[in-house]
């Protein structure tokens, strides 16, 4: 059928009647047909049933932007869609047009000459002849920008409502892995804190143990024993002031700062003296970081019978030694100063004989400012059996304080005397569990003994 | 857990900080809060009067060494007064006693002159 066939022309709004007033009403309609197709509300095109497109109203090409004779004739319906469109027509469209002869309200995007795209509803209706045989096609576009303005905010409506669901949801678990990931991040920066494994020094055994007081929190105890020439041993024990992420970043300085000084001068006092330097340059403001700490430099006896163990004193609680002999006694290093706060450090240091059977102890104040009362304990229990502390016996410790102390931790340590490394740290292990709650503060132990010869035969 | 309260006076060339409660963890920031809010000059001294403390952890003392450091780097001077039992052998037990001027009473420490009370560490750090 060619374009612009004559079954085309007034197809629409026949109202003509009978009355005179009806009359005048009609022509104004009739005379308007053609103008009312061609500038309704909606846009009108027919095409072939290949698509090319055979006539178009003037509102559906002022939509598009085309002209006329660029279009009549030269154009196929799927032409005007957008590429998305062109799909939908070609799959869904074309075939339900063919299956049902009509096709309503189908929501498609229209390319405009400009580039644009012009959302649009669209419904087609096969026309067909006398014989029930297809002959065009026929179709109404409806502007939809209005329409898929209302939709298109729907969904958003609806997209930001899940999305917000979905950011609750992730908020949610993140923070339950945060809070996880903060005890597994605190748990593994404490152990990169700690040598994994203490190598003994030959012909001594050695035992630490680090009790931790809160899971969320790093603390700020530090310990290593480490080689150097000369059949020489380095250790130490400290105890850096806070906690938290910052402390381990203090506490990482610390272990490395002494580390190194012990390799550059392995003299105990000049290796607290050179951490104080470095750590007086990383913190020079009023936000002061400091740390206690024992650093100590084990010399081997000439004739093979023990150690002789120089300890320097930064501000730390002194060292126990459990002697062979069944006595123990603090080694103090009065008037060493923290490390950190000054410029010139004052660092106090002792030298004490190692001999078999001997037990040396470092610890920090963790254990004697711990809450409770293990002190009256029997410390032979604690080593032989599992027996639970009593942690609610009273205290002589200190009066006024339920605080374990100096002289409890003396006590107890005299009551274990004569041992070696791994009863002490197991015995103390025992008390720290023991006072529960009472543990405040982190507590490291280290512990080095030097066993009895058995070729003495002295029962100890 | 008890709170702090600090009280602000002034004894001839000196301000006085005294410190009622305890001084942990939780209160340290006041301490360092009241000393930042003194005149601190070389003409000034600074007396924190413990003998109201009730408790002083490690937190406590860091804020006191903080205190110090705020003091000296403003070239003024810093004195503890009624320093309790147990944060003395703190002090003694750290090598804190040569740090900081220590005198029984606040009455001793502002009898002292604060142009002639020249900390003998100060010295060490005065950078």
């Amino acid at each position: 059928m060619p374009p612009g066939s004559a079954s085309e022309s007034g197809a629409t709004a026949g109202c003509g009647s009978h009355d005179e007033e009806r009359a005048e009403f009609s022509a104004l309609l009739e005379d308007s047909t053609d103008d009312l197709y061609e500038h309704a509300p909606c846009g009108y095109l027919s095409t072939m049933l290949d698509g090319r497109i055979a006539k178009i109203n003037t509102t559906l090409l002022d939509w598009l932007g085309h002209r006329r004779p660029d279009v009549v004739g030269r154009m196929r319906f799927s032409d005007l869609l957008t590429v998305g469109g062109k799909l939908y027509h070609e799959t869904h469209f074309a075939p339900l047009l063919q299956m049902q002869g009509q096709v309503n309200g189908i929501a498609l995007e229209l390319r405009t000459a400009d580039g644009g795209r012009l959302p649009v509803l669209v419904t087609s209706v096969v026309k067909k002849g006398a014989g029930g045989e297809p002959l065009l096609i026929r179709t109404t576009v409806t502007d939809a920008r209005d329409r898929r303005a209302y939709e298109t905010e729907l969904l958003r409506a609806r997209q930001e409502a899940e999305t917000a669901h979905a950011a609750a949801d992730e908020a949610l678990r993140l923070a339950e892995d945060r809070s996880d990931g903060y005890r597994r991040l605190a748990a593994t920066l404490q152990r990169t804190l700690l040598p994994p494994v203490l190598a003994a020094p030959e012909g001594t055994e050695v035992a630490a143990h680090y009790a931790i007081a809160s899971v969320d929190e790093v603390g700020g105890d530090f310990y290593d024993l480490f080689p150097l020439p000369g059949g020489k041993w380095g250790l130490f024990l400290g105890d850096v002031c806070g906690k938290g992420a910052v402390a381990a970043a203090v506490t990482s300085l610390a272990r490395y700062a002494l580390r190194s000084a012990a390799v550059f001068d392995s003299d105990p006092a000049e290796v607290l003296s050179n951490v104080n330097a470095v750590f007086n340059q990383e913190f020079p403001g009023p936000d002061l970081r400091f740390c206690t700490v024992v650093f100590g430099l084990l010399t081997p006896d000439p004739n093979g019978d023990g150690y002789t163990a120089t300890l320097a004193s930064g501000g730390h609680p002194p060292a126990l030694l459990l002697s062979a002999d069944g006595t123990a006694a603090y080694l103090p290093t009065p008037g060493g100063q923290l490390i950190g706060v000054l410029e010139e450090v004052h660092i106090a240091t002792t030298t004490v004989r190692l001999r078999p059977g001997d037990t040396l102890l470092l610890y920090t104040d963790g254990l004697t400012e711990a809450h409770g009362g293990g002190a009256l304990v029997d410390a032979d229990a604690l080593v032989d059996s599992d027996t639970p502390v009593d942690a609610e016996a009273p205290v002589d410790a200190d009066a006024h304080d339920d605080r374990f102390g100096d002289t409890a931790l003396l006590a107890f340590a005299t009551r274990l005397a004569p041992t070696t490394a791994p009863h002490l740290i197991h015995a103390l292990t025992k008390l720290l569990d023991s006072f529960g709650e009472g543990l405040d503060d982190d507590t490291a132990l280290l512990a080095l003994s030097v066993p009895p010869h058995p070729a003495d035969g002295e029962p100890q | 857990m008890n709170a702090l309260a600090i009280a602000t006076s002034t004894g001839g060339s000196w301000r006085i900080l005294k410190l009622t409660g305890d001084l942990d963890f939780h209160t340290a920031p006041q301490l360092r809060a009241a000393v930042e809010a003194q005149p601190l000059s070389p003409n000034h001294g600074l007396v924190i009067d413990l003998s109201d403390l009730a408790f002083c952890d490690s937190s406590g003392i860091t804020a006191m060494l903080v205190a110090r450091r705020l003091t000296v780097a403003a070239g003024a001077t810093m004195a503890l007064a009624a320093v309790p039992g147990r944060v003395a052998r703190i002090f003694a037990r750290a090598g804190l006693d040569q740090i900081f001027t220590i005198h029984a009473t606040t009455a001793d420490a502002t009898a002292t002159a604060t142009a002639t009370a020249t900390d003998a560490t100060a010295s060490d750090d005065a950078g």
